[in-house]
C-alpha cells in the first residue's frame, strides 16, 4: 500500500509544478498563477500533515531516490529524502507559511494592480519548492544544491521590482553576501565527501549508518579512522574545521554577524516575500541546516562555542540596531536577524529542542508580523515610515489584534509563543554555561548574557513599533483615511494571530517542571521512543544528541539557583522581567498622543546605530575599495605587461623587419654586388675551411 | 563504420555547396546542411549510449573504439599514415557539442550577418568539418591537418566579418595559435623519433600504448629518456595551453572575442577552447601520464595546478574590471577553463572526468552567454555596460534567458556548470597523491572563483538589464525575433538537462577516462 | 692540345668582366650584355670539362644554356623596353619603386 512517504516527493514537486504553470501559462490564468500556487501549497501542506501523522506513528524515511551520478570507480552522488520528526515539523511550517503567503499575495499583489505577476508567483513556487527539497534532503550535497536554489529565488523575488533602482541592487547584495558564505559551505561539502568517501558508500548522508555524523562520532569514540581522509589533521580538529566551513553557509543564509548585511536591504522585495524569506524559507534554512546535522556539530566543543557566541552576539547586536529604525519593515528585519541569533545561541549551547522550538514559534509570529506590516503598508498606500502612521488601531482591528499577538510573541510576554521558546533558549544557555568546564562554559555564559540583554531591546523595539504604528493620533492624512484590506489579507493574519498566541503550548517546559504533566510535546516529538525505533536507526534523536553533546561536546548542565525548578523559574522571571521592562520603556516613550523621536538623546551612538555599526560601509568598501581596484590593477597588468610582452614581440619583429628591409635598395647593381660579395666570402670560407690556402 | 566519414563528407560538401549558393539563400541552405551532422551526431550519441555501453578509452584500448574506421593513406619510409577515426566517451560528447553549437550558431547568424553570407556560412561549415575531424581523428597526421584546418576558417571569420580591430585580432589569433602548434609539433615528434622502430604508424593509440608501456623510448640526440619526456610534455603543454587558454598565454582570447561576430564567438568559446583541453587530455595526460603525475619531476602537477588555479582567479578578476559585456564573458572563459586544468592534473576519477564534463558544460553555457550578449547587441547595437539599463522592460524573454544563463555560469545547482565544477572540486580536493599537500588549499582558492563570477555577472546584470529603461544609442528596441531567442532556449534546456542528469555524458566520460588513471605512471 | 687550365682562365676572365659590368654599369643594355658574358663563362667551363672528361653531357648542357640565354635575352629586352616606357630611360638605378 502506498503510504505517505511514497507521496513525499510531491511535497516539493507540487510547488515546482506551480512554478512552471505560473511561468509559462500565468498570463493566461485568472489570477496570474496565484491559484495554481495556492492549490500547490495547500496540497503540499496536506501531504506534509499526512507525513507528520505517519511520522507520529513512529515511522521515518531515509532513502536515496535519484542517482545524480553513479561515479564510476568513485563514490556516487544522489538525491534522496530523509524524513524524521524534525523534517516533518519543518515541512509543516514551510508549507503552511507558504500557503498563507500565497493567499496574502492575492491581496498585496493582485489587488494592488502589480504587473509581472506570473513572474512573482513563479518565483514563489520555485522558492517554496527549493526550500522544501532542502528541508528533506537526505545528504549534504542535495542540501547545498537546494540551498543555492533558495538563494536564486531570493534574488529573483527581492529584485521583483526590477524597474526601480534599489531592488536589483538589494537582490545582488543578498545573493552575493550569501554566496560568500556558501563558498565556505561548498568547501565544507567537498571536504566532507573527500573525508568520508573511503569509509562509506554514502559519505554525505545526514542520518543512518554510514552517514558522516555517525562515522565522525565513531572515529572520535573508538578511533575508527580507517578509510577516513582527514588530510593530515587530527580527527577532532578536522571535524571542527568541517563544521566551521559549513557554518559559513549558515551564517550567510541565516544572516548572522558579519554576513547579516544583506537582510535589511532585502526588505526591497514585496512584503509577502519578506514574510516568506524571513519566517520560513531562506533565513530559516541556515539554522535548520545546523539542526539537521546537529550530531556533527555536537562533536566539537570549539564549533559549539563559536556557534553560541555568534548567535548571542548577533542577537544583541541586531536588536540594538532595531531600536532606532524608522521603517516598519526595517525594524522587523533587524528583529529577524536577532531572533535567528537566539536560535544559533540555543544550538551552540546544547539546546537542540529550544532552537527547533524557537524556529517554529518564530516562523509563525514573524510571518504574522511581516504580513501585518504588509497589511499596514497596503493601508498606508505603500508608506513604510512609522512616523507617518499612528492611530491605525481603530481603523484596522483585525490587523491590529493579530499584529499585537505577534508582537507579544516576539517580545516574549507570557503566554504568547515567543515567551516559551525564548525562555527555553536562555535557560539552556544558562545551565550549560554553568555546567560546562572551562572556556566552553565561559563562552556559553557570555552568549547567554548577550542574549539576555537583547531581550530588553526586543521588548523595546517591538512595542515602539506597535505604539508608533497603531496607537496615538494619526500623524498624516493617509493614516487618517487608510485603504481597506480584504479577506485575503485578514484571513492569513487571523490564522497566524491565533497560532502566535497558542503555538508556544507545544512545549511548555516550565509548566511541565512545575506540574509534572507531560505537556512538552515537542520534546517527546523530537526525542522519539527511548529504545529502538527511528532514533536508533537514524541517530537523529534528541537522546542521541544529548549523549554526544555530553561525551564529545563536553557540554553538561548544572543548576546554580536552587535546583532545576528554581533555576528554571529565575531564568523565566529574568527574561520576562526584562521583556516587560522593554515594553514599559517603549510605552512610556511612545504611547503618548504625540510621540517624538528620542533617538537624538543617544548622541553619537545614534549615528552609529543608524549606520548599522558601519557594517555595510566596510563591506561595500571591501568590494569597491579593495576588490575592484585589485581587478583594475590586474587589468592594467594584463593589458600592459602580459599583452604588452605579446605586442612587444610583434613590435620587435616589425621594427627589425623595417630596418633590415632597407638592404633592398631597389638598385639592381647593389643586389649584384651583394651576390658577388657573398660569393667571394663563401669561396674564402670554403677555402680556409677546406685547406686550399 | 563510415558514420564519421559520412559526417565529414556531408559537412565538407555542404561547405563547398554553400560557397556556390547565392547570398540570399546561403543562411537557410547552410543551416539545413548543418542539420545533417547534428542529427547524425545525436543519433550516434544515442547508438553509443545503447550499443557501446562499456566502451573504454580510444587510445588505450583500441578494441573499444566506437565508429572505428581505418584506411591506409600515405606510405612513408617507416611510417604509414592512416585515415583513422573513431570515438570514445571523451570525444563523443565533444563531437555532439560541436554539431549542436554549429547549428545553433548558424541560426543565430541570421540577424547579424548581412554581407558575404555564402562565404560566411561556407566557412562556418568548413570549421565544423575540421572540428569534427579534430575530435574523431585517431592518427596524428590526420588530426594535425584538422587541428590546423580549424584555424583558417576562424582566421577569415574574424578578419572579414569582425569588428573595427578585426585584422589585429585575427592576425594575433592566427600567429599565436600557429606558433604554439609549432612548439607542440616539435615536442610530439621528438617523442615519435625517440620511439623509433617500435611504432609503424602515427596512430595515436599505437603511440599512446607504446609510451605508456615504458621502455620503448630510447635516448635521442644525447637527451635522456626522462628529460626527453619532460621536454616533450612541456612543449606540448605550451602548445595546447595557448588554445585553452592558460595564463599567461591568454591575451589573444579577449581580442578575438571582442572583434569576432557573435556566432564566431560562440564557436570560439564553445568548441575551439575545448580543443586545447581535449588535446591536453589526449596527449599530455594520457600519453605522458607519468610526467603529469609527477613521477618524472615532482613539482610538475603542483605547478600545473597552480597555473590552473591562478587562471581561475586571474581571469575572474579581469572580468571584474571590464565594461564590455563580451569582454566579461571572454575573460570568464579563462576562469572556467582554469577549473578544467585543475581537474585534469588532479588525476582522479572525479577530477579528470569532471574536467571533461566541464568542457561540455562550459561549451554549452559560454555559447549561451555569448549568444545572449549577441542578441542584446543585435537590438541595442552596443555592448558597453554603461550604455544601457533596464533592458528587462523591453525584451523580457531574452533577459530571462540571460539571467538563467548567468546563473548557470555562476554554477547554480541543477545546471551543467555546477555539476562540472563540483566534480572537479571533489576530484581535486583530496588529490594529495598528485598535487600533494597543497591540493585542498589550491582547490579552496579555485572555489573562490564562484564568488567572483557571481560578483561581476550580478553587477553587469544589475547595470544593464534592470533599473529604468535607458539606452544611449538612438535605436528603438523591441523584443528580439524568434529565431534569435530560440537557440538560446535550446541551449538553456540542454544546460538544465545535463545539470539534472549529468550521467547522460558523465558516465561515458568516466568509462573513457578511468583507464587513463588506472595505469598512470605515478599511481 | 691546349690544357684545360687555359680554358678555365679564359672563362674566369670573361666571368670577371661580366661581373665588373654588372656592378659598375647603369645602362640596362650593357647590364644585359654583362649577364650574357657571365653565362657564357659558364658555358666555356661546361665545354672545357666535357672535353677533358670525354663526356658529352657538358656540351649538351651548354646547348641548353644557350637556349635559355636566348630566352633570357628576350625577357631581358622586354624588361628593358618596359623600363624605358615607364622611366623614359634605361638607367637601372632609376627604377627603384619596387623595393618596399
Amino acid at each position: 500500500m502506498a503510504g505517505a512517504f511514497d507521496f513525499a516527493p510531491a511535497i516539493a514537486l507540487l510547488p515546482f509544478v506551480s512554478f512552471l504553470v505560473a511561468l509559462f501559462a500565468g498570463q493566461y490564468l485568472p489570477k496570474r498563477g496565484a491559484l495554481a500556487g495556492i492549490a500547490a501549497t495547500a496540497g503540499s501542506f496536506l501531504l506534509s500533515a499526512w507525513v507528520a501523522i505517519t511520522v507520529a506513528g513512529g515511522e521515518t524515511y531515509n532513502e536515496a531516490l535519484y542517482t545524480f551520478t553513479a561515479g564510476l570507480d568513485a563514490f556516487e552522488l544522489h538525491l534522496g529524502l530523509l524524513i524524521d520528526p524534525l523534517t516533518a515539523l519543518m515541512l509543516l511550517i514551510v508549507t503552511l507559511i507558504s500557503l498563507l503567503v500565497h493567499v496574502f499575495s492575492l491581496g498585496y499583489m493582485n489587488d494592488e494592480g502589480e504587473t509581472g505577476l506570473p513572474r512573482y508567483y513563479a518565483g514563489l513556487g520555485l522558492f517554496t519548492a527549493s526550500m522544501l527539497a532542502f528541508v528533506y534532503s537526505d545528504n549534504i550535497l542535495m542540501a547545498f544544491m537546494f540551498f543555492e536554489l533558495v538563494g536564486l529565488c531570493s534574488y529573483l523575488l527581492i529584485g521583483f521590482h526590477f524597474r526601480e533602482k534599489a531592488p536589483p541592487s538589494a537582490a545582488k547584495k543578498a545573493f552575493l553576501v550569501t554566496r560568500f558564505g556558501d563558498y565556505f559551505f561548498l568547501i565544507g561539502v567537498v571536504a566532507i565527501f573527500v573525508t568520508f568517501a573511503g569509509a562509506t558508500r554514502t559519505p554525505g548522508a545526514f542520518a543512518g549508518e554510514g552517514s558522516f555524523p555517525v562515522l565522525a562520532e565513531h572515529a572520535l569514540a573508538d578511533g575508527a579512522t580507517e578509510g577516513l581522509n582527514t588530510l593530515g589533521f587530527e580527527p577532532d580538529t578536522w571535524f571542527t574545521i568541517l563544521g566551521l566551513l559549513v557554518l559559513g553557509g549558515v551564517m550567510g543564509k541565516s544572516a548572522q554577524f558579519p554576513l547579516h548585511t544583506w537582510l535589511p536591504d532585502a526588505m526591497e522585495g514585496p512584503t509577502p516575500v519578506s514574510a516568506l524569506i524571513h519566517a520560513a524559507t531562506m533565513v530559516a534554512a541556515g539554522v535548520y541546516l545546523v539542526a539537521r546535522m546537529y550530531g556533527f556539530y555536537a562533536l566539537s566543543p570549539t564549533a559549539l562555542a563559536i556557534v553560541a557566541l555568534i548567535g548571542g552576539f548577533t542577537a544583541l547586536f541586531a536588536a540594538t540596531m532595531g531600536v532606532v529604525k524608522q521603517e516598519l519593515k526595517q525594524v522587523l528585519a533587524y528583529s529577524t536577524i536577532s531572533q535567528y541569533g537566539y536560535m544559533m545561541l540555543a544550538l551552540g549551547s546544547g539546546g537542540y529542542i529550544a532552537a527547533v522550538f524557537h524556529l517554529t514559534t518564530h516562523a509563525v509570529f514573524k510571518a504574522l508580523l511581516f504580513l501585518g506590516a504588509g497589511s499596514v503598508i497596503i493601508a498606508m498606500h505603500h508608506e513604510e515610515n512609522m512616523w507617518e502612521m499612528g492611530g491605525l488601531k481603530d481603523k484596522m482591528p483585525v490587523t491590529y489584534w493579530s499584529f499585537l499577538s505577534g508582537s507579544l510573541a516576539l517580545a516574549g510576554i507570557v503566554p504568547f509563543a515567543g515567551f516559551w521558546s525564548k525562555d527555553e533558549v536562555l535557560f539552556e544557555a544558562l545551565i550549560h554555561g554553568f555546567g560546562s568546564e572551562g572556556g566552553l562554559g565561559t563562552a556559553f555564559l557570555l552568549a547567554y548574557a548577550m542574549g539576555l540583554l537583547a531581550v530588553f531591546f526586543t521588548g523595546f523595539y517591538t512595542f515602539r513599533m506597535v505604539f508608533l504604528t497603531f496607537h496615538g493620533e494619526p500623524r498624516t492624512e493617509t493614516a487618517r483615511k487608510p485603504h481597506g484590506v480584504r479577506w485575503n489579507v485578514k484571513g492569513p493574519l487571523a490564522v497566524l494571530g491565533v497560532l502566535a498566541a497558542i503555538v508556544g503550548f507545544i512545549n511548555m517546559a516550565p509548566v511541565r517542571q512545575l506540574t509534572g504533566a507531560h505537556i512538552d510535546f515537542l520534546h517527546t516529538w523530537l526525542n522519539g521512543p527511548e529504545e529502538g525505533g527511528w532514533p536508533a536507526e537514524l541517530s537523529t534523536g534528541l537522546h542521541h544528541y544529548e549523549e554526544v553533546l555530553h561525551d564529545f561536546g563536553l557540554v553538561s548542565a548544572s543548576y546554580p539557583l536552587g535546583g532545576e525548578t528554581g533555576t528554571l523559574l529565575v531564568s523565566a522571571a529574568l527574561s520576562l522581567g526584562l521583556a516587560l521592562a522593554g515594553v514599559l520603556a517603549a510605552r512610556s516613550l511612545y504611547a503618548v498622543p504625540e510621540p517624538v523621536e528620542h533617538t537624538d538623546e543617544l548622541g553619537s551612538i545614534k549615528t552609529l546605530l543608524m549606520h548599522n555599526y558601519y557594517q555595510d560601509e566596510y563591506q561595500v568598501w571591501l568590494a569597491t575599495g579593495v576588490t575592484y581596484p585589485i581587478a583594475r590593477a590586474a587589468d592594467k597588468f594584463d593589458q600592459g605587461v602580459v599583452d604588452g610582452v605579446v605586442n612587444g614581440i610583434s613590435s620587435v619583429s616589425l621594427f627589425t623587419g623595417s630596418r633590415v628591409r632597407r638592404i633592398q635598395t631597389g638598385v639592381v647593381s647593389n643586389y649584384a654586388a651583394f651576390i658577388t660579395i657573398a660569393l667571394v666570402v663563401l669561396l674564402v670560407v670554403f677555402g680556409v675551411a677546406g685547406g686550399w690556402f | 563504420m563510415v558514420a564519421i566519414a559520412a559526417l565529414l563528407a556531408v559537412t565538407l560538401l555542404g561547405a563547398l555547396g554553400t560557397f556556390l549558393v547565392d547570398d540570399r539563400h546561403a543562411a537557410k541552405f547552410a543551416t539545413a546542411v548543418s542539420a545533417v551532422p547534428l542529427l547524425g551526431s545525436v543519433l550516434m550519441y544515442y547508438v553509443y549510449l545503447t550499443e557501446y555501453g562499456g566502451v573504454g578509452n580510444a587510445l588505450l584500448a583500441p578494441g573499444d573504439i566506437a565508429f572505428r574506421q581505418a584506411v591506409d593513406w600515405i606510405e612513408l619510409s617507416g611510417f604509414t599514415l592512416q585515415y583513422s577515426v573513431g570515438l570514445d566517451g571523451v570525444s563523443m560528447p565533444l563531437l555532439t557539442l560541436t554539431a549542436v553549437l554549429t547549428t545553433l550558431a548558424l541560426v543565430s547568424s541570421w540577424t547579424p550577418i548581412d554581407e558575404r553570407q555564402s562565404q560566411f556560412y561556407g566557412l562556418m561549415l568548413l570549421m565544423e568539418a575540421s572540428l569534427i575531424g579534430v575530435f574523431a581523428a585517431l592518427d596524428f597526421f590526420l588530426w594535425f591537418v584538422f587541428w590546423e584546418g580549424v584555424l583558417i576558417p576562424m582566421y577569415l571569420l574574424i578578419g572579414v566579418w569582425g569588428g573595427p580591430r578585426r585584422k589585429y585580432a585575427a592576425i594575433k589569433f592566427f600567429v599565436y595559435t600557429n606558433a604554439a602548434s609549432l612548439v607542440m609539433f616539435v615536442g610530439f615528434f621528438a617523442l615519435v623519433f625517440s620511439l623509433g622502430d617500435s611504432i609503424s604508424t602515427l596512430g595515436l593509440p599505437e603511440i599512446a600504448q607504446a609510451l605508456r608501456a615504458g621502455g620503448a623510448l630510447s635516448p635521442l640526440a644525447g637527451i635522456s629518456v626522462d628529460q626527453l619526456k619532460l621536454l616533450a610534455f612541456v612543449a606540448m603543454f605550451f602548445g595546447f595551453a595557448v588554445k585553452v587558454p592558460v595564463f599567461p598565454l591568454h591575451t589573444w582570447l579577449p581580442d578575438a572575442h571582442v572583434e569576432a561576430p557573435t556566432p564566431v564567438s560562440v564557436m570560439l568559446a564553445g568548441v575551439l577552447l575545448k580543443m586545447g583541453t581535449y588535446a591536453l587530455l589526449r596527449f599530455n595526460f594520457t600519453m605522458l601520464s607519468d610526467v603529469a603525475t609527477g613521477a618524472v619531476l615532482a613539482i610538475m602537477p603542483v605547478a600545473i595546478a597552480a597555473i590552473g588555479v591562478f587562471s581561475v582567479i586571474y581571469g575572474a578578476m579581469l572580468a571584474l574590471a571590464q565594461r564590455d559585456l563580451k569582454r566579461i564573458v571572454a575573460y570568464s572563459s579563462i576562469s572556467s577553463m582554469g577549473y578544467v586544468i585543475l581537474g585534469l592534473v588532479a588525476f582522479t576519477p572525479y577530477g579528470v572526468g569532471g574536467a571533461t564534463f566541464q568542457m561540455i558544460a562550459h561549451g554549452l553555457i559560454s555559447g549561451l552567454m555569448f549568444m545572449a550578449v549577441g542578441v542584446i547587441y543585435n537590438e541595442t547595437h552596443t555592448r558597453m555596460v554603461g550604455d544601457m539599463s533596464g533592458l528587462a522592460d523591453r525584451m523580457p524573454w531574452t533577459v530571462g534567458i540571460f539571467v538563467s544563463a548567468a546563473f548557470g555560469y555562476m554554477g547554480l545547482p541543477l545546471m551543467a556548470g555546477f555539476a562540472g565544477e563540483l566534480f572537479i572540486f571533489l576530484g581535486s580536493f583530496g588529490a594529495t597523491e598528485t598535487i600533494g599537500a597543497l591540493a585542498p588549499l589550491l582547490t579552496s582558492v579555485a572555489m573562490f572563483g564562484i564568488v567572483i563570477v557571481a560578483g561581476y555577472l550580478l553587477w553587469a546584470m544589475q547595470k544593464t538589464l534592470f533599473g529604468s529603461y535607458e539606452l544611449e544609442t538612438d535605436y528603438e528596441i523591441n523584443g528580439a525575433p524568434f529565431h534569435d531567442v530560440a537557440p538560446l532556449a535550446v541551449l538553456l534546456l540542454l544546460v538544465i538537462v545535463l545539470g539534472v542528469n549529468p550521467d547522460l555524458s558523465f558516465r561515458m566520460i568516466q568509462q573513457a577516462v578511468n583507464p587513463i588513471l588506472d595505469v598512470g605512471g605515478g599511481i | 692540345m691546349i690544357p684545360t687550365q687555359y680554358y678555365l682562365l679564359l672563362s674566369a676572365a670573361i666571368f670577371c668582366i661580366g661581373v665588373f659590368g654588372v656592378l659598375t654599369r647603369r645602362n640596362a643594355l650593357i647590364f644585359l650584355m654583362s649577364v650574357e658574358l657571365i653565362l657564357n663563362a659558364a658555358n666555356i667551363n661546361l665545354v672545357a670539362f666535357s672535353f677533358q672528361h670525354g663526356n658529352l653531357s657538358g656540351q649538351v648542357f651548354s646547348l641548353f644554356t644557350m637556349g635559355i640565354a636566348a630566352a633570357e635575352v628576350a625577357v631581358g629586352l622586354g624588361i628593358v623596353l618596359v623600363l624605358y616606357r615607364n622611366f623614359s630611360d634605361v638607367d637601372i638605378t632609376e627604377a627603384t619603386t619596387m623595393r618596399w
